[in-house]
């Protein structure tokens, strides 16, 4: 749910990053942090993790400067993925204005991502919120792992990844390494741009 | 590709799963390994392999459980306390959003904090009820059952409850105790020298003030406002008749379990008998309680024939409240 300052003229909204455990959301945002410096405003709080794990939430708040007459903040979030946490999950949802949906290429994690994009479309609906409706970008992470290991780790193939999870959706989706950084930026990129106009509809936040 | 080179590849995608923080399926591929070791290689120079690999399942298993230990939440610094807090209180009113904020430090296991800030809301008269409800909750998560109960008691001599809001956290709290298998009959606030407050502020006012909407999302409080709905004697049910003429049929209730009610459909009120059915949505429906009526609707979740007993040949209707 973005706040709108009318008498400032100052915007904040909240992205979420999900996906099933292990995917590679809190990467995507350490990356996000080491390399949108500018526009960091603040540390990335990544909440104590159990063996990497994020237990509760990573949280990077940025600051995009001004868009048509309207200063715009972001909050970067990201959720637990273990299917354990979904009540801490729902939490975090809450009032997201966009969703980056993290999957994990590895062919061995084809159910898990399938798994958790059912459960954000659960709890969309129970936010009153429709997952096609939603801003929403799709992330197909670790394209780097294909070439890894003499190739001994079944990676899917983007078609098959499109086919299981964004044939009916049809969102913007981007084949990417969170580790290296590829794909990172012009994700959180469509996501800024689609969660931004999303809110234009709604709020008419942008002069022209 | 060899029984080798099939061995090889499978311990090295099993070692990458296990890098990447993939444990599980580490552990299955580990497995498979093993057993294509024992099956194919000879048991001299296999049974290392194995037990080496049989000492990863283990490690692995080891890992996999301490995750899983839900017990272990850790305390987190102040700031990011005050982080939850913040970002997660979702309210323009202020009581409100204080409230979302002490739930949200609750559900992430922030318990002592969440304590001090459902104290603050004891303040407020309308959060009271609440207020300590989650208070005993908090105690509960941290197996304080002792904390609870000096709260309490604490509570019954401090006179800032009203005799009706003390009885309620007293039946909360017992009913906590006796899902925890203690069974205690907890001390009476004393009515008598309560009844000028209740007029001061009427009962009322704690029962009409809405559960924020955050507050239904979040499973704790889901049960919470389940315990929390009032006491319904009876329930008002307006029907239309063959004559279009409208006319309210009252059913008392049997039985009663948060926004769930049983009641007892009498055989001769056939025109009801007929209507009701599983799934069907009564949206007329007036709830009587000792303190105040309510509008609302409800959902049949449940209408069985009595066929035994004296209500035999009534109906026992079992109604979801929405109000």
């Amino acid at each position: 749910m973005a706040i709108f300052n009318l008498k400032n003229r100052e915007i904040e909204c909240k992205i979420v990053y999900y996906g099933p455990g292990r995917s590679g959301k809190t990467t995507n945002l350490e990356y996000i942090f080491k390399t949108f410096k500018k526009q960091v405003t603040d540390q990335l709080v990544t909440i104590d993790t159990e063996g990497d794990r994020t237990l509760f939430f990573d949280f990077l708040p940025m600051g995009l400067g001004k868009i048509r007459g309207c200063d715009v903040r972001v909050q970067l979030y990201t959720v637990p993925g273990q299917v354990q946490y979904s009540s801490t999950r729902k939490l975090v949802l809450k009032g997201a204005d966009g969703i980056v949906f993290v999957a994990d290429s590895f062919a061995i994690r084809r159910d898990k991502n399938m798994l958790s994009l059912k459960d954000l479309d659960l709890n969309l609906k129970e936010c009153g919120l429709n997952i096609f409706k939603t801003p929403l970008v799709l992330q197909y992470n670790k394209r780097d792992m294909s070439s890894s290991a003499d190739g001994s780790i079944p990676i899917m193939s983007v078609e098959t990844m499109q086919n299981d999870l964004n044939r009916q959706l049809k969102a913007p989706y981007f084949p990417a390494s969170a580790l290296t950084g590829e794909g990172v930026g012009k994700t959180l990129k469509e996501s800024l741009k689609l969660t931004l106009l999303n809110l234009h509809k709604e709020l008419k936040w942008a002069q022209k | 590709m060899s029984i080798k080179e099939q061995i090889k590849s499978i311990l090295q995608e099993a070692e990458i799963y296990r890098t990447q923080g993939l444990l599980n399926e580490a552990m299955i591929k580990y497995k498979i390994a093993a057993e294509l070791i024992e099956k194919n290689v000879k048991i001299e120079s296999g049974q290392a392999l194995v037990d080496g690999i049989t000492k990863k399942i283990e490690l692995l298993k080891e890992t996999i459980s301490k995750y899983n230990d839900p017990d272990k939440t850790p305390k987190m610094p102040v700031e990011i306390q005050n982080l939850i807090k913040d970002k997660f209180s979702f309210s323009d009113d202020k009581e409100s959003a204080v409230l979302e904020g002490a739930i949200a430090l609750s559900k992430f296991g922030q318990f002592e904090r969440a304590i001090t800030e459902f104290s603050e809301l004891l303040k407020n008269d309308s959060l009271r009820l609440v207020a300590a409800k989650n208070i005993i909750r908090c105690y509960f998560a941290t197996s304080s059952v002792d904390g609870a109960l000096s709260q309490y008691e604490q509570w019954l001599k401090s006179g800032i409850f009203h005799a009706g809001q003390i009885e309620k956290i007293r039946l909360f709290l017992e009913n906590l105790l006796k899902d925890k298998g203690i069974e205690r009959r907890l001390p009476l606030a004393d009515i008598t020298a309560d009844i000028s407050k209740e007029k001061v502020v009427p009962e009322e006012t704690t029962f009409e003030k809405p559960v924020s909407e955050s507050m239904v999302d979040i499973p704790e409080q889901e049960e919470m406002e389940e315990d929390e709905f009032l006491d319904i004697n009876s329930v008002g049910i307006a029907i239309t008749t063959g004559s279009q003429r409208r006319q309210e049929v009252v059913l008392d209730v049997a039985f009663q379990s948060g926004k769930s009610v049983s009641l007892i459909v009498p055989g001769r009120e056939k025109i009801l008998i007929e209507k009701f059915k599983v799934g069907l949505k009564l949206d007329d429906v007036q709830f009587y309680s000792p303190i105040a009526i309510l509008n609302g609707s409800g959902v049949i979740s449940a209408f069985t024939k009595i066929s035994s007993g004296p209500k035999m040949g009534s109906y026992s209707l079992d109604l979801k409240i929405f109000t």
